[in-house]
């Protein structure tokens, strides 16, 4: 499979033949670290006060390069596909040779990051719970009520909520009932036959 | 085989693990590392760097230092939520694989000083919705009002404060009630 780079990109791009092997290095450290930790235009003004390059070369530079990493990761293309998208460009071979090396390189943890951008619903946390027993109330005196109250913990994006919930307990293991029915599902030979297919 | 220190259940098997781990250390440090974890459950800071200074003779790596630190913990709180007492404790643990004269014996007398404090501290901790913080009151006379001319009712002013237990804001609720209204609520 391969990648189309849009004009504007190769634009973006053409700056690294002109800044030599060396800015290649450098550029491609912070589009690394662009990628793990968000942008960052300190690094970037620094680095073009070294290389004695406009800042904003130097910038459209990074995000070209990080533009053809996450999609070359996203797509997992294989070494000989780079090397075709990128023949395009015209770039010099020891040029095209230290592109597919950080490509190569930072494959596997681009891939890591990409993974945790894809959209969570909330999860569990941590459940409390407590028994009670209702003995009376305003409208009846000289009850024995039970009931469970649970406090669910939940996580979504570093976000806490907590949701309080109450039960009495025939309800209660009726939902544990079910739960079991939905774990049980797994050992069954439909669910059995996929995951081996999948492994 | 079930222990009561787990609520009648099997022991985990991290905990299982982890013994070994414990015997490692000398049972004088092992009783100033429960100190420390008794701290941590009691709600006092933790002070790490000297569990580190005491782990360090038996030259445990960082993943051993908080393993210890979990399975103590684990025994100390699960030992007060199941009201086990120190002798039961103390066997239980030498079941386990714990030596007994020095190990066993520290951590159950570490144990059993804190043994109260410790109960009231989870007593606190359990689930708990909302609180009521004060409540303030006033009373007033009506004398008239823009409807009528000659009023002369008293009315109560109510004002609860309820803590919300998560974020520990005071919320105020304010409440009128007519003489009537309150004589209601009393009763």
């Amino acid at each position: 499979m391969l990648l189309v780079l849009s004009a504007e990109h190769r634009a973006h791009l053409g700056c690294l033949p002109p800044a030599g092997g060396a800015a290649v290095g450098e550029l491609g450290r912070l589009a690394l670290e662009q990628l793990r930790r968000g942008a960052a235009p300190r690094a970037c003004e620094s680095a073009a006060r070294k290389l004695n390059i406009s800042v904003d070369i130097i910038q459209h530079g990074v995000e070209g390069l990080v533009y053809l990493l996450t999609e070359s990761s996203k797509l997992m293309i294989s070494e000989v596909d780079f090397q075709d998208s990128i023949n395009v460009l015209g770039f010099s071979d020891e040029l095209n040779k230290s592109l597919l090396q950080l490509y190569l390189d930072n494959r596997k943890e681009i891939r890591s990051i990409l993974g945790e951008l894809a959209p969570r619903l909330p999860s569990y946390h941590s459940l409390e719970w407590r028994l009670d027993v209702q003995l009376a109330s305003r409208s009846l005196r000289q009850q024995i009520k039970p009931a469970v109250t649970m406090k669910l913990h939940l996580n979504q994006n570093e976000d806490q909520t907590a949701q309080v919930l109450q039960t009495d307990p025939a309800t209660l293991l009726h939902l544990i009932q079910q739960l079991e029915q939905a774990l049980g599902e797994m050992k069954m030979n439909h669910c059995r036959r996929i995951v081996r297919n999948m492994k | 085989q079930r222990f009561r220190f787990c609520g009648d259940l099997d022991c985990p098997d991290w905990v299982l693990a982890e013994i070994s781990t414990l015997a490692k250390i000398s049972s004088v440090k092992l009783k100033l590392i429960c100190a420390q974890v008794l701290r941590d459950l009691l709600g006092e800071p933790i002070e790490y760097d000297k569990i580190l200074k005491l782990t360090s003779d038996a030259k445990l790596e960082s993943g051993d230092v908080k393993a210890t630190i979990a399975v103590l913990g684990f025994i100390l709180s699960s030992a007060a939520k199941h009201n086990v007492d120190s002798e039961s404790l103390s066997s239980e643990l030498q079941q386990l694989g714990l030596p007994k004269a020095e190990h066993a014996s520290g951590l159950c007398r570490s144990y059993e000083e804190k043994q109260s404090p410790l109960q009231d501290r989870l007593r606190a901790c359990s689930l708990r919705l909302s609180q009521l913080g004060s409540v303030r009151w006033r009373v007033d006379y009506t004398l008239s009002s823009s409807e009528l001319q000659e009023v002369n009712e008293p009315v109560v002013h109510l004002t609860f404060n309820v803590r919300d237990r998560e974020c520990e804001k005071m919320t105020a609720v304010p409440v009128t009630l007519s003489a009537n209204k309150f004589w209601v609520l009393l009763a």
